[in-house]
């Protein structure tokens, strides 16, 4: 399975890529990190990765227009919101627009891998 | 502007402490929370996250290298130069007004963190104040101080 990381901070995408590599999650390849909507649009369109897991408030491009975007470019993808917006109305919007799951920040490494076991399962 | 409550501003110290435990497994020490009257003296790393919306201001997460470092190590992380620091001080700001919506609702529009290294104050990062008073925060975590700074009001 094929992950595509999108957020605008270091220090997420480099602890969501620690806890794939962990080694709880055998079959994950991180093909890709992307600090916006716009790179990860780039880097989806050469990658086309299964799993994202992606950020909302980015500069360029948010979560939410980048999520619609991907969804329609590469359908079967699955997306998981990583985000500090953990309001329910923000996280239906982003179901709505095709998000598979949503891990709200702060988060613990078992939290992730369980969202990502989610869709790995599907 | 309508004034908000203190229910309000307790969902920061409650999201502060969360924060901490949740990613270090480490509840920080609330040493302080008032309404500031003087100039707010910050520490050298800061990350200042807008408010839009409903309500207009910011919150700015002031904090020491030692503290981002050991933060950042607890995480796994290695890279602990001086851009990770800032960056990880931008995204805790950005984690704290973000959770905020949960709350305040999700007409609050946030900002991308601005980030800022060096000894500035509360009211040199975000140029000007929204409230007379401020509603500080300060804590300890791992023997280090640190302090969020919520300038905060309702729109209408």
């Amino acid at each position: 399975m094929r992950l595509l990381i999108v957020d605008d901070s270091n220090m997420i995408r480099s602890r969501i890529s620690k806890v794939v590599l962990g080694g709880k999650l055998p079959g994950i390849a991180i093909v890709g990190l992307a600090h916006n909507g716009e790179e990860a649009l780039r880097i989806a369109r050469v990658t086309k990765p299964d799993v994202v897991t992606m950020d909302l408030t980015m500069p360029e491009m948010d979560g939410l227009e980048c999520t619609a975007l991907l969804i329609k470019l590469l359908p079967k993808t699955s997306i998981i919101v990583v985000s500090a917006l953990d309001d329910k109305s923000t996280a239906i919007r982003a179901l709505k627009l095709g998000a598979r799951g949503f891990v709200a920040k702060p988060f613990t490494d078992e939290e992730l891998q369980m969202a990502l076991l989610d869709v790995m399962e599907k | 502007m309508a004034s908000i409550s203190e229910e309000d501003f307790r969902l920061f110290i409650d999201s502060i402490k969360r924060y901490f435990s949740v990613t270090t497994q480490q509840e920080p020490q609330i040493t302080s929370a008032y309404l500031a009257t003087e100039n707010i003296e910050g520490h050298e790393f800061n990350g200042i996250v807008s408010f839009s919306g409903s309500y207009n201001g910011h919150v700015m997460v002031s904090m020491p290298a030692k503290l981002l470092r050991e933060l950042l190590l607890l995480q796994h992380e290695t890279n602990i130069s001086d851009d990770n620091l800032l960056d990880a001080v931008g995204e805790i700001a950005n984690t704290l007004a973000g959770n905020a919506r949960k709350q305040l609702g999700s007409s609050l529009n946030i900002s991308v963190p601005i980030k800022l290294q060096g000894r500035i104050s509360a009211d040199q990062g975000a140029r000007t104040r929204t409230r007379k008073r401020p509603f500080v925060v300060t804590l300890k975590w791992n023997h280090q101080t640190a302090l969020v700074c919520i300038d905060l009001e309702r729109s209408h």
